[in-house]
């Protein structure tokens, strides 16, 4: 029998999301539907003298106006309660929440925020991460210290979170040193941008709600929605329709208890649909801001003996799901090099911007971009071609990470190789401004409980009933391949019921590349059970040993008799009069790998790498000397996951995730006057389009895992998204002859390295 | 609530625009609604839609030059060889603006008419010396372009006035057009700085005449006359348009904003000169560069601004 591991597989929710068919949050309809309004703060940071809404409640149209007087004082964030629904007595930033409307069109609720009069003091906003750090800046959060965390978050007056991570003696590391560089490198805020904006529908019957959200982690935002409106979580349901990509953006629990708290008080049901704008203002979840100061000791040979870092993250006004950042970042400061002595501490920073959080693998593409831009500069003061430096450092079976980890095998090395060759470094004919840029990485599988059920179906189909989300990459349409494994079945078999916390059992949702990797494991318990229940069954009805049969092409049969055989769909039918073809997963975690943390402090919550996976990306670049500007003509990207369980699936999050970064890598940032965001939208804030996208060259590398996901697997989401930028940066550099140490690398900045370097802009 | 009248003939929207003071007239829709829709402006009372008056989407050609119609779109002039062989760098322009979807909506008269500083048609037609037609109930004007942008977002046309056609004048023979500008993406972008130039050559190889024009460098697409004085009579070549740039870039105070720095743009608007005239010179010359320029600049220019 011919395995589906491995094989081509189109995903099933393709055709209707292309043909314009499938629905989305914002598409639903209903009877009676109200349209909610935010009125924002549209300031950094004040103090909130009065609201009155009298004059709102009374305009026509509208059947409700909230503000936090009308919402349980509660503060709530995932590792920091440092948060309220709306604003109360202070704004910490532009879009800050101040009070919500529903009315009967989008017209009349605009309108009525416009008649909510708020009278603000406006004090000077905290901006600047290390003014914030100082122990005279004023505080984002007077009463900080009052605030619950979760257990082990370390913080400081404006620091959410503060962490150390620390191997070795760097100070003895250093002093066996040839040479020491120190670097600092920049990045500006980020967004997720994902195409479909936020969109919430609530609709309570009695005291029960059901809420319709793009979001991407519907357990956590049920339970986010129950905790600030003091409700049982039994008493909210939340379905997610299909989502049009979220990129970690909707990540956390968001606006779905601001419209549930207006449809109580309207009694009808609301939808909140956000503006472009909104999306960049108001949306609490962006790539921070991050300042990476970086030393590094080095042998004349290109050995590297010691590493110093400090990571600055601008958090803006709340924690949020900010430390997985910080966590995740701390871990990525050594990269996949031997650094046998490092420390290191990284800072969650206070300020009155836009919260930042999770996006598409957080802490990873600034960390590596500064990481990978100090290595060239480092086998630059030691004389070695970017390759050659990288092979000598490299980590390699049987040694220690930067928290003491084993790796048990590396394909780093093999990443590295497999991507020069396709890429032919150091490349030849060379148009003029062109050069190649290389940088290596690692990312992690995070280990979580998830939860499926599977059934067969009397027709000979079978159904999937998951926790699981899909966020648009394909991963919970590719549980059916998974199931259909066990099964002796097609995948097309398979229908997936998903998105809808009544239905599936409990899953973190999709974040951290976890789908595939938990879930994955679930379905395969679920069907497993379902093959126990099947093979019995079939074996009673076939008169023949259970151990004799063999489940394959959608039948049940003799080994090696296949005239003995019986339809699974006849085996499902008769199972319906005894006992049914139905079985359950979790998909137990698994463990981390041993690691040693003495001496580091803080909530290490990646405190080690499980099922670690590493890349090389090679870009090539072409950089107009007189304007600066940057074109990434080609880029090959070489990723090892473990198993690929689908080839078609793994390549598309490659190609996705690198034309993605290119973007983060030269056009996008968020500009800022003071706390205002100068460039909220997608002509001001710009993101690459197809026409700029390079060709890019994916292969796929496989070094199985015992302790990872479905057969051997790895996490594939996230990973493509970390190595692009660094390889651009340092094309860039070789190109330019000079380095950008601000990301994105925009034109203008490249435009000034260059100038400043030949003395004409001192 | 919005009122919206779809008239068949220009004669029709002119008395609509007569009789409904404060309407705006509206063609593809591509900025007059995406702005509106984007909180810029609230959408006007009563829209005129003219996408229906047939009579604005004619081309006309005789030994003046052509006249197109103000329906005419971008995607018909990025793929017409007349345009493309005669007023090259109209044509440039149209092929950079927005996206396929955009070009196939959005018009020529909509372009003037929206008057952004940084719009892509209005230096190519600088260059040219184009003028339009105005239609109103008291009957047609005709204004070059050069007088009829008054500044960001503004005109000189009369609120019930209706612009109709544009007249490209013809040229002489050993011309050659081009625009190009400074972008930060291949699609969906609005010009950093843009600069169009025409350049005739003399039998001796000199430059016999020359016009430069520039936008998203001042508050309207402005000529450089400057530059223009002092490349007449000189040898086409780099030293050349790189001084002639310079005039150009002591014409205008560029300001500073999301997308670039002043200091960045007054750079840019000297490269993106050059380039202009080096690829009008060269079409001048008999050389084929193919639409748009932008994204086929000769290599002796180093590289593309895309």
């Amino acid at each position: 029998m011919t395995s589906l591991i491995g094989q081509k597989f189109v995903r099933g929710d393709g055709l209707e999301k292309v043909t314009g068919q499938a629905r989305y949050t914002a598409d639903l309809a209903f009877t009676g539907l109200l349209h909610a309004k935010f009125l924002y703060a549209e300031r950094a940071r004040a103090r909130i003298v009065d609201i009155d809404i009298t004059a709102a409640r009374a305009m026509r149209g509208v059947h409700a106006v909230v503000t936090q007087a009308d919402a349980p004082m509660v503060r709530y964030g995932m590792f920091v309660k440092d948060r309220t629904l709306f604003a109360h007595e202070v704004v910490r930033f532009e879009g800050e929440i101040v009070a919500a409307v529903a009315a009967e069109t989008p017209e009349q609720a605009e309108a009525a925020c416009a008649a909510i009069r708020v009278v603000y003091e406006d004090l000077d906003p905290i901006l600047d991460v290390e003014e914030a750090l100082k122990s005279s800046s004023p505080l984002v959060h007077p009463d900080w210290k009052s605030y619950q965390t979760q257990n082990g978050v370390e913080r400081g007056p404006n620091d959410c979170g503060h962490m150390t991570s620390v191997k070795g003696d760097v100070e003895a590391g250093f002093a066996e040193a040839d040479h020491i560089l120190t670097e600092t490198y920049q990045s500006d805020m980020a967004h997720a941008v994902p195409i479909e904006p936020h969109a919430v529908v609530a609709q309570w019957q009695g005291d029960k709600v059901t809420i319709w959200s793009t979001s991407q982690v519907p357990f956590p935002a049920r339970a986010g929605v129950a905790e600030t409106l003091q409700i049982p979580q039994s008493n909210v349901r939340l379905v997610v329709p299909h989502l049009g990509g979220g990129f970690g953006g909707k990540c956390d629990f968001h606006f779905e208890a601001h419209v549930a708290l207006l449809a109580r008080q309207a009694r009808r049901p609301v939808r909140l649909v956000f503006t472009r704008r909104e999306e960049f203002v108001a949306t609490d979840k962006v790539r921070h801001a991050s300042k990476i100061e970086l030393t590094t000791g080095v042998k004349a040979d290109g050995t590297i003996t010691a590493r110093r870092a400090r990571i600055l993250l601008n958090s803006g006004a709340y924690c949020g799901d900010a430390l997985f950042t910080t966590e995740i970042g701390l871990m990525m400061v050594a990269g996949p090099y031997r650094v046998p002595n490092l420390h290191a501490e990284v800072h969650t920073v206070y300020t009155n911007r836009t919260p930042a959080g999770s996006v598409r693998a957080p802490g990873g593409p600034e960390t590596c971009w500064a990481v990978e831009q100090h290595t060239d500069e480092l086998a630059r003061r030691v004389g070695l071609d970017p390759l050659e430096f990288r092979r000598r450092n490299l980590v390699q079976a049987g040694d220690t990470g930067q928290t003491g980890q084993r790796f048990i095998s590396s394909s780093a090395k093999e990443c590295l190789e497999r991507a020069a060759e396709i890429a032919g470094w150091p490349g030849k004919d060379f148009a003029p401004g062109e050069a190649l840029g290389i940088a290596v990485g690692w990312w992690f599988s995070l280990p979580a409980s998830s939860g499926a059920y599977v059934k067969l179906n009397a027709d000979g189909t079978g159904t999937i009933v998951t926790g699981a989300q899909e966020n648009g990459s394909g991963s919970v349409m590719g549980l059916a391949t998974l199931a259909a494994e066990e099964l002796g079945m097609r995948p097309d078999q398979f229908s997936i019921v998903y998105q809808d916390t009544e239905s599936g059992p409990f899953d973190l949702g999709s974040a951290g590349s976890q789908t595939t990797f938990n879930n994955g494991r679930a379905v395969i318990e679920a069907a497993g059970e379902v093959r126990t229940k099947l093979l019995r069954k079939a074996a009673e009805m076939l008169e023949a040993a259970e151990e004799d049969l063999e489940l394959v092409d959608g039948a049940a049969r003799v080994r090696g008799v296949p005239s003995k055989a019986l339809p699974i769909a006849s085996v499902a039918a008769a199972s319906q009069t005894s006992s049914l073809l139905i079985g359950s997963g979790s998909g137990n975690p698994p463990s981390l790998p041993e690691h040693d943390l003495s001496g580091c402090g803080g909530r290490l919550g990646y405190s080690a790498f499980l099922a670690p996976s590493f890349f090389c990306h090679i870009a090539r670049v072409r950089v107009d000397e007189e304007t600066g500007t940057v074109s990434v003509p080609e880029v090959t990207a070489v990723h090892e996951f473990g198993r690929i369980l689908n080839p078609l699936g793994a390549q598309g999050q490659v190609e996705g995730g690198v034309i993605q970064s290119i973007g983060m890598a030269v056009l996008e940032g968020s500009q800022y006057d003071g706390g205002r965001q100068l460039n909220p939208g997608l002509l001001g804030y710009k993101l690459i389009t197809a026409a700029d996208a390079p060709r890019v060259n994916v292969e796929l590398l496989e070094d199985p895992v015992d302790h990872g996901g479905p057969h051997g697997a790895k996490a594939v989401g996230e990973p493509p998204v970390v190595g692009t930028a660094a390889a651009i940066g340092n094309a860039v550099a070789a190109a330019a002859g000079t380095r950008v140490r601000a990301l994105p690398m925009t034109a203008e900045r490249v435009w000034t390295a260059l100038h400043e370097q030949e003395g004409e802009l001192a | 609530m919005s009122r919206y009248f779809a008239p068949t003939t220009a004669a029709e929207a002119a008395a609509l625009l007569a009789e409904h003071g404060g309407a705006r007239v509206v063609a593809g829709g591509t900025d007059l609604v995406v702005a509106a829709r984007g909180g810029k402006h609230r959408m006007p009372e009563v829209l005129i839609a003219i996408h229906g008056a047939t009579d604005l989407a004619s081309l006309v050609e005789n030994e003046d030059g052509v006249r197109l119609g103000a329906l005419t779109s971008h995607a018909w002039i990025e793929r017409s060889p007349l345009i493309g062989s005669h007023w090259s760098a109209l044509a440039d322009a149209s092929a950079l603006v927005g996206s396929p979807a955009t070009r196939a909506n959005g018009t020529l008269g909509g372009n003037l008419m929206n008057a952004s500083p940084a719009m892509d048609t209005g230096a190519p037609l600088l260059v040219f010396e184009a003028d339009v037609e105005l239609l109103s109930l008291r009957g047609t004007r005709t204004v070059p372009v050069a007088d009829l942008l008054a500044g960001a977002g503004r005109t000189t046309a009369e609120p019930d006035e209706l612009l109709t056609s544009v007249r490209l004048p013809d040229l002489p023979p050993a011309t050659g057009s081009a625009y190009v500008r400074l972008e930060h993406r291949r699609a969906m972008e609005i010009a950093v700085v843009g600069a169009a130039a025409l350049v005739t050559l003399g039998d001796d190889g000199r430059v016999a005449d020359c016009r430069v024009a520039l936008s998203a460098a001042a508050p309207t697409c402005v000529r450089a006359r400057e530059a223009e004085d002092l490349l007449r009579g000189l040898r086409p070549d780099g030293a050349s348009f790189r001084d002639a740039a310079a005039l150009a870039t002591g014409a205008v105070q560029p300001i500073t904003d999301v997308r670039a720095s002043a200091r960045y743009r007054r750079a840019m608007i000297s490269v993106v000169v050059s380039r202009a005239l080096a690829v009008a010179a060269a079409r001048a010359a008999g050389t084929d560069i193919a639409v748009p320029a932008n994204r086929n600049l000769p290599t002796v220019t180093a590289g593309s601004t895309g």
